[in-house]
């Protein structure tokens, strides 16, 4: 109880010194009208005629792929191992995944609403539609393909709570299908970014002298596949009801 | 007054964020532990768009258009690096938050408990 109290106590003082030090002595320099000369920098040249440009009016996708474009693509190795840890402890080998559909099958199906139901497959359609536009404008618009893949992952989440996994299933979206649709935007990105060495000689990640604007959009696009695909290939394994798996673990437990 | 909203809402992000601290130091549920987290994620990618704000009027996103000139975007426009690496953050947190998630949803099929306290005693170590 005493060390509660402390762990609090020295909490607070933490607290109190660093907002003393925030809004009385202005540390971070918030709320300036000047921009900072690295910002000025990057609004001057992502869509300038010469130098160091990206030909992109959309500076923030500038950045994230250009300026700054390791940083992003080692982000994407550290979902893709996000995502690879989640897949690999809830993995079930064939012989379990047979028993739990066998398991669902002999459970009666429960089913939400009408209204529910009706109102998730307008929704649904709309969000992916708005996301994709987000994805596919990256470079123009605000927005890009972290943002839209984002969208698109909730756009299967109220899938999932609608519906259930295995109406997905039999509608023909499984986890072998989603995970090819990973791979497909992880290849984009790497053949994007690979390509600047073989059709003209320059470096990695080099792409602002590919024609037109392919550079920004493939990885854009890339992306989007990537982290919505990714996305949803956690849930549909995490979609798989909580009785079932407790039965087939069981089951494997026991032999 | 402009000074005393920001002034507020910063001692609230940073208030946020030790909540979000102090509560993964304290909470013996891990699933407390991750809300926690979460908590002190987002207080943190706040405050990096804050500092990316700029105090004058009107503001523009940083996404140049036909219908203003050059110099009045360089003028008006917002700092864009903030909001460059605060968009991958994101969505590694929420990456990061699927994994965290599913380590917890699996301990607990497995053992049947999330409390920090008594997995430290079923790995043997010291109760307090």
């Amino acid at each position: 109880m005493k060390r509660d109290a402390l762990v609090a106590a020295s909490f607070l003082v933490a607290f109190l010194f660093i907002a003393y030090a925030v809004t009385a002595k202005n540390v971070l320099g918030l709320g300036s009208e000047e921009l900072r000369p690295l910002g000025e920098f990057y609004l001057s040249n992502a869509f300038a005629h010469e130098g160091l440009t990206s030909h992109s009016p959309e500076v923030v996708t500038a950045i994230v792929w250009n300026y700054r474009g390791f940083d992003t693509l080692f982000e994407t190795f550290v979902f893709f191992l996000a995502i690879m840890g989640a897949l690999s402890v809830l993995r079930l080998d064939k012989e379990q995944l047979r028993q739990a559909r066998e398991l669902e099958k002999s459970m009666p199906h429960r089913q939400m609403d009408l209204i529910v139901k009706a109102t998730t497959k307008l929704v649904v359609v709309m969000i992916i539609a708005i996301s994709a536009s987000i994805a596919l404008h990256g470079h123009l618009t605000p927005g890009g393909g972290f943002q839209g893949g984002s969208a698109m992952a909730v756009a299967a989440l109220l899938l999932f709570a609608a519906f259930s996994k295995f109406t997905l299933e039999r509608k023909g979206l499984t986890l072998k299908q989603t995970i090819s649709a990973y791979a497909v935007g992880l290849a984009l990105i790497l053949v994007t970014v690979l390509a600047p060495v073989f059709i003209y000689g320059g470096k990695v990640l080099e792409i602002n002298l590919l024609p037109g604007e392919t550079g920004l959009f493939n990885l854009d696009v890339g992306e989007y596949l990537a982290v919505a695909f990714g996305f949803l290939s956690v849930f549909l394994v995490l979609g798989i009801p909580e009785w079932v798996f407790k039965n087939v673990l069981r089951r494997e437990l026991n032999d | 007054m402009i000074s005393f909203l920001l002034a507020y809402i910063t001692i609230t992000l940073f208030a946020m964020l030790f909540l979000g601290i102090y509560g993964v130091a304290t909470r013996s549920n891990l699933i407390k532990k991750i809300i926690m987290l979460n908590i002190a994620n987002d207080a943190i990618n706040m405050l990096f768009i804050l500092i990316g704000y700029r105090m004058v009027f009107p503001v523009f996103p940083p996404v140049y258009e036909k219908h203003i000139t050059f110099e009045e975007f360089l003028e008006k426009s917002v700092d864009p690096l903030p909001q460059a690496l605060v968009l991958t953050a994101v969505v590694i947190g929420m990456a990061m938050n699927i994994l965290l998630t599913t380590y917890a949803i699996q301990f607990y099929r497995l053992h049947g408990t999330v409390d920090a306290r008594d997995i430290a005693e079923m790995m043997g170590g010291e109760e307090e």
